[in-house]
């Protein structure tokens, strides 16, 4: 709970600064991380963000791994966002070993997707909820989200963890009772999304979410923020959009980008509000759009394992929190020999400072929270040369040079 | 005599109702959001389940102050809801005043905060200072609401305004419009007597981690705890018996028996279910600055009319 | 008498504590998901409460990492006797497909005793509730 640690809590000089440690066991966070907080009496005064709590040493563990093995062990990178993970190392691989998977297995991607971003916005707008105190409406958000739960079930067989999927194509296929389902629910999300978007207009809502935890367009562009977190800033950037991959390159008409000017929790909250509108028109288009075919190139994945050469690759996927890069190396010889994995939440995260400071105690949870944090993809190693003392940090120049289409 | 039996009968008496009331509380505040909830008796099984656990004190913690305010804490309140029952069971005025029972209330809860102090972990410290703002807030109305029922019946007796309201056989609230401002007031600073959201600031329990009452377990927590529920049934009561004297009209209280006792407490419950449950229900959590304002905007303003009225002879 | 009514609130009444060691977030989103509507582990009178102090029944997900060990051990020390543990996930249980990792020592009952395993990747909610009530009815009943 209260963590102490070796530091007990400091009391500075002028006796009036308090030193909190804010988790990593914080019944706020589902997910540890500490958040040293400097406060004045209800005042907070400065921030400092620790992470590394959740390092399991996935990157490692990766380079000990074949391709596939790799596939099942990166969706355990994060619950939440785990398709956005597999899809953007599989289209990786694709990408070295010239795979192109057949139409329909990108469009049944695509629809996992978009599942996904609805039940991860449903899954925050309800934490947030519970954050405010106002218990009614994170039930409620979370019995909507339910549904989709349902929906995942009868696709892919589990709830969390979809495995949907593999090189060179999806594992699961729909038949007619599905797709009948999908659009009933969607029917339902629908009207359910209008009344929580009126719940987060409620006046007790709205003084806690409003003006609070302001982040401006300077700030989120010198931080390279990413994800609804920008986009409620006033950046327009969607990954979606400008760099478009799986069905996305034949749907790019057919939806649009929310972007909010304020910078405060509820543009944020508002973005994602929007985008869950956004989100289930796109699976209806999906649906309505869905060609027939194969559903992978072939069904022997180690065949396909063993073609892969040599080479690396960088891919973008737009996960529900924002742009996922992923940086492989293959070594030719059905292994890795080095992946790289930048997560939304590893910028995001660093807005904390400018964004609380000046807030109040009551207020943290309700900020940390509109980042949509996911401490879990969000600790990765820097490696530091410890003779030469230089760190290897990849800059723009280098990826404008690699990424390739 | 009649009023030391009546007390040792109010005592557990208070203990049963106020578990009860609070179990039916949590139930309906379950249904309200499409749950079914626990068993109406379930903080009966909380209370014996924390009696039942370690005793722990953090080494941070000032020993004596941290194991002896619950202990005060409950026997507090359940003393100032055992005059009351005591005076409706006796029908008359004894054990003590208004003063007395309000004193016993505020000092039930001054003593959470205390004892939340006094655990010496932070979160403690802000759970105190909270809990300071919050009571500047709501008590200077809530004793002002009760100032104007006693200027206006000349009496700080419990018995007296209830022996008013019979006598003219008609609830206080509706037949004065002072009354009807001081019950107004009195009502909304309830929730806020009640740690109940959107005034729960002080025991936030994702900001602050339950805030004083962060590093309480076991038998600690469950007279804390009982300290709470006590309190509220009391404050309920207090509202249906000073301002809306069902009985009065309906003239019961000729009858033998406690037929009117128990009216009073069937009322006491829906109080509770209006400014408790519903509130809990259907708010968010507001940050302690927008509650304290709230208070002095609008509550404070309310008991100020009200005294002003009843001075004035309305 | 009196100790059978203690044993029935302890099994009528187990409160919660939720402790993530390092885990991707499933199980936690499970075990959150249980005390909503549709498997409202209220009516059993589960309450997650925010202070291990409070809690009867601890939750542990993830393969333990590095850091979070040293805090582990503290918040299963400030859990008032008797407890329950019980290690819900794969990786709870056994490490999960992290074992091997320098960074996770691995199952949670090489650091405490645990009394249920609830095994899945992630188990689902009603399974966590099931891993629950078995063993606050095991140790208390």
């Amino acid at each position: 709970m209260v963590d102490k640690h070796d530091e007990v809590k400091k009391i500075e000089v002028d006796y009036t600064r308090l030193r909190i440690p804010f988790g990593p066991v914080h019944p706020a966070l589902k997910e540890p991380v500490l958040l040293r907080v400097t406060v004045r009496r209800e005042e907070v005064l400065d921030v400092d963000v620790v992470l590394g709590h959740v390092h399991r040493g996935i990157e490692v563990l990766a380079e000990n791994r074949n391709l596939v093995q790799t596939l099942y062990l990166v969706e355990r990178v994060c619950g939440i966002c785990s398709h956005s993970h597999t899809t953007c190392y599989v289209q990786a691989l694709e990408e070295i070993g010239g795979i192109q998977p057949p139409e329909r297995a990108l469009y049944l991607r695509t629809l996992i997707f978009e599942l996904e971003r609805i039940h991860s916005h449903l899954f925050l707008l309800g934490v947030m909820a519970h954050e405010i105190g106002f218990d009614t409406l994170f039930m409620f958000t979370w019995y909507v989200r339910e549904k989709i739960l349902d929906l995942f079930e009868k696709v892919t067989g589990n709830r969390v963890h979809h495995a949907m999927n593999t090189l060179g194509g999806v594992r699961w296929d729909l038949n007619q009772h599905m797709v009948d389902d999908i659009r009933a629910t969607m029917k339902d999300l629908q009207k359910s999304v209008h009344r929580i978007y009126n719940f987060f207009q409620d006046k007790t809502v709205e003084k806690r979410l409003c003006d609070v935890g302001v982040l401006s367009k300077d700030d989120a562009e010198r931080l390279c923020v990413v994800g609804p977190t920008a986009r409620g800033s006033g950046v327009d950037m969607d990954v979606r959009r400008d760099h478009p991959y799986a069905a996305y390159t034949y749907l790019k008409d057919y939806f649009s980008v929310a972007v909010r000017e304020k910078g405060d929790v509820y543009a944020r909250t508002e973005v994602r509000l929007l985008e869950l509108f956004e989100s289930i028109s796109l699976i209806q288009k999906v649906l309505e759009e869905l060609p027939n075919g194969p559903i992978r190139v072939e069904d022997n994945v180690i065949r396909l394992m063993r073609r892969i050469p040599e080479g690396e690759v960088i891919s973008l996927v737009e996960a529900p929190r924002g742009e996922l890069l992923y940086f492989v190396k293959t070594d030719g010889k059905e292994g890795l020999r080095r992946l790289k994995i930048r997560t939304p939440t590893i910028p995001n995260v660093l807005t904390l400072k400018p964004m609380l400071v000046g807030c109040e105690i009551a207020d943290i949870p309700v900020v940390v929270a509109s980042i949509d944090p996911c401490m879990a993809c969000a600790n990765r190693l820097i490696v530091v040369d410890a003779t030469t003392d230089s760190k290897k940090i990849v800059d723009m120049d280098f990826l404008r040079r690699r990424r390739q289409a | 005599m009649n009023t030391l039996i009546a007390l040792l009968l109010a005592f557990p008496l208070v203990f049963v109702i106020s578990l009860l009331f609070d179990g039916i509380d949590r139930k309906l505040h379950a249904r309200m959001q499409r749950r079914i909830g626990p068993p109406i008796i379930q903080p009966l099984y909380d209370f014996i389940k924390l009696f039942s656990k370690e005793r722990i004190v953090p080494t941070t913690a000032s020993s004596r102050i941290f194991t002896v305010s619950p202990i005060f804490a409950a026997v507090a309140s359940i003393m100032g809801t055992s005059i009351l029952l005591a005076n409706l069971m006796l029908r008359e005025n004894t054990g003590g005043d208004l003063i007395v029972v309000l004193y016993l209330l505020a000092m039930s809860s001054v003593l959470v905060m205390v004892g939340g102090s006094s655990s010496g972990n932070p979160y403690g410290a802000i759970g105190f200072s909270r809990k300071m703002s919050m009571l500047i807030a709501y008590e200077v109305p809530l004793l002002l609401s009760i100032l104007s029922v006693s200027l206006k019946i000349n009496s700080l007796s419990y018995y007296d305004i209830i022996s008013v309201q019979i006598a003219a056989k008609s609830m206080l609230a509706l037949t004065f419009p002072s009354m009807a401002v001081a019950a107004t007031a009195f009502l909304i600073c309830i929730p806020a007597t009640a740690d109940a959201v959107p005034f729960d600031v002080s025991e936030a329990k994702t900001e602050i981690v339950h805030g004083p009452l962060v590093e309480y377990g076991g038998p600690f927590l469950a007279l804390f705890k009982l300290a709470k529920s006590a309190s509220n049934l009391a404050l309920t009561l207090l509202a249906t018996t000073l301002f809306f004297y069902l009985p009065a009209v309906f003239r019961v209280y000729a009858l033998p028996g406690l037929s009117d006792l128990l009216i009073c407490l069937v009322f006491a419950l829906i109080f509770w279910f209006l400014t408790i449950t519903v509130p809990r229900t259907i708010f968010a959590r507001l940050k302690v600055g927008q509650a304290f304002k709230f208070y002095w905007l609008v509550a404070l303003p309310l008991s100020v009319t009200a005294v002003l009225l009843s001075v004035l002879g309305l | 008498m009196g100790i059978r009514l203690v044993a029935s609130s302890r099994v009528k009444s187990p409160w919660l504590f939720h402790l993530n060691t390092g885990s991707c977030a499933g199980c936690d989103i499970e075990i959150v998901a249980a005390l909503t509507p549709r498997y409202d582990v209220e009516r059993l009178g589960c309450v997650l409460v925010g202070s291990p102090r409070h809690a009867d029944v601890l939750l542990v997900t993830g393969p333990v990492t590095r850091q979070m060990l040293p805090r582990f051990i503290r918040v299963y020390g400030q859990v008032p006797e008797p407890k329950v543990v019980v290690a819900v996930g794969t990786c709870a249980s056994s490490g999960g497909p992290f074992m091997g990792s320098q960074m996770v020592e691995g199952s949670v009952d090489k650091i405490v005793p645990v009394d249920v395993y609830v095994v899945g990747c992630p188990p689902r909610p009603e399974a966590i509730v099931k891993g629950i009530v078995t063993a606050v009815k095991r140790k208390f009943g």
